[in-house]
């Protein structure tokens, strides 16, 4: 365990391109309604939901805490993290920042960006979220890290 | 269904070797018998059993002895704890647009 208070900080950057067939309002609808939101953003299948909060408008907030099951890495602690909306061009685009939290100490701080594209089948959605990983993010973070390789080699096996 | 826990440390670390990785992927064709097993590796038998307790301890794989030859096949509650783990460990952002593009398949409620 490193108990070193400042460690060098982890940039990284994280883009996922995804087509859904269906017209760019629509998935705006389910980033701005916040039932919908709480549905495919934070509802798990290993997770318990403490809380869930949705401002959706510029300088408007998000907030969810979730506890885990047994079994999971961060069972028996709290994460939680606060989004802040920045930029919103309905239907087109959002920006948000971003912090997690395990046990109310921030391991992250990031900006989102969330892009949608009308598509000939529905809409290309870019997402590009850049992120500042702090001491404490070595949980999980470090060590999926850590195996990426490994799994990489292991991708075929499993999926046999 | 049985209740079983697995170490997914072991798992991991059982399959973090390239000869066991390769055995692995061997009795995922079906089972063979130890000696079977062990004859496209170039070790020692001993060897080859003490990478089968290995991968025997950690739910991988199983042996059966049947008269005077241990077979061995792929445990296949072993893998499913490690693809589940693979799976959890998805980039929470994939996940999260996967269950997105779910939602977006049901009808749309006219919102």
């Amino acid at each position: 365990m490193n108990t070193l208070e400042a460690q060098p900080v982890v940039h990284n950057t994280l883009v996922i391109e995804r087509n859904y067939p269906v017209p760019p309002e629509r998935v705006f609808a389910a980033f701005a309604d916040s039932a919908k939101k709480r549905r495919w953003f934070v509802e798990g299948e290993n997770n318990q939901i403490e809380g869930y909060a949705l401002d959706f408008r510029v300088g408007g907030r998000e907030h969810y805490a979730l506890g885990f099951n047994e079994g999971h890495p961060l069972a028996g602690h709290r994460l939680s993290s606060e989004n802040v909306y920045r930029n919103i061009v309905p239907n087109r685009r959002i920006i948000f920042t971003s912090t997690m939290a395990l046990a109310e100490k921030i391991f992250s701080v990031s900006l989102g960006t969330v892009e949608l594209v009308p598509a000939e089948k529905g809409t290309d959605l870019i997402l590009t979220f850049q992120s500042a990983f702090l001491e404490g993010a070595d949980g999980p973070e470090m060590r999926e890290a850590g195996w990426r390789k490994l799994l990489d080699k292991l991708a075929a096996e499993v999926s046999l | 269904m049985n209740k079983r826990t697995f170490d997914i440390d072991r798992i991991f670390h059982a399959l973090g070797d390239p000869t066991r990785r390769a055995m692995v992927e061997k009795l995922s064709q079906g089972p063979v018998s130890v000696s079977r097993l062990a004859e496209p590796f170039g070790i020692t038998l001993a060897a080859v059993v003490q990478h089968l307790q290995v991968l025997e301890e950690c739910g991988l794989v199983q042996t059966e002895k049947l008269g005077r030859v241990r077979t061995c096949s792929i445990d296949p509650a072993g893998l499913s704890a490690a693809a589940q783990w693979l799976a959890d460990r998805r980039s929470l952002w994939e996940r999260r647009l996967d269950r997105l593009g779910d939602l977006l398949a049901e009808p749309d409620d006219g919102r």
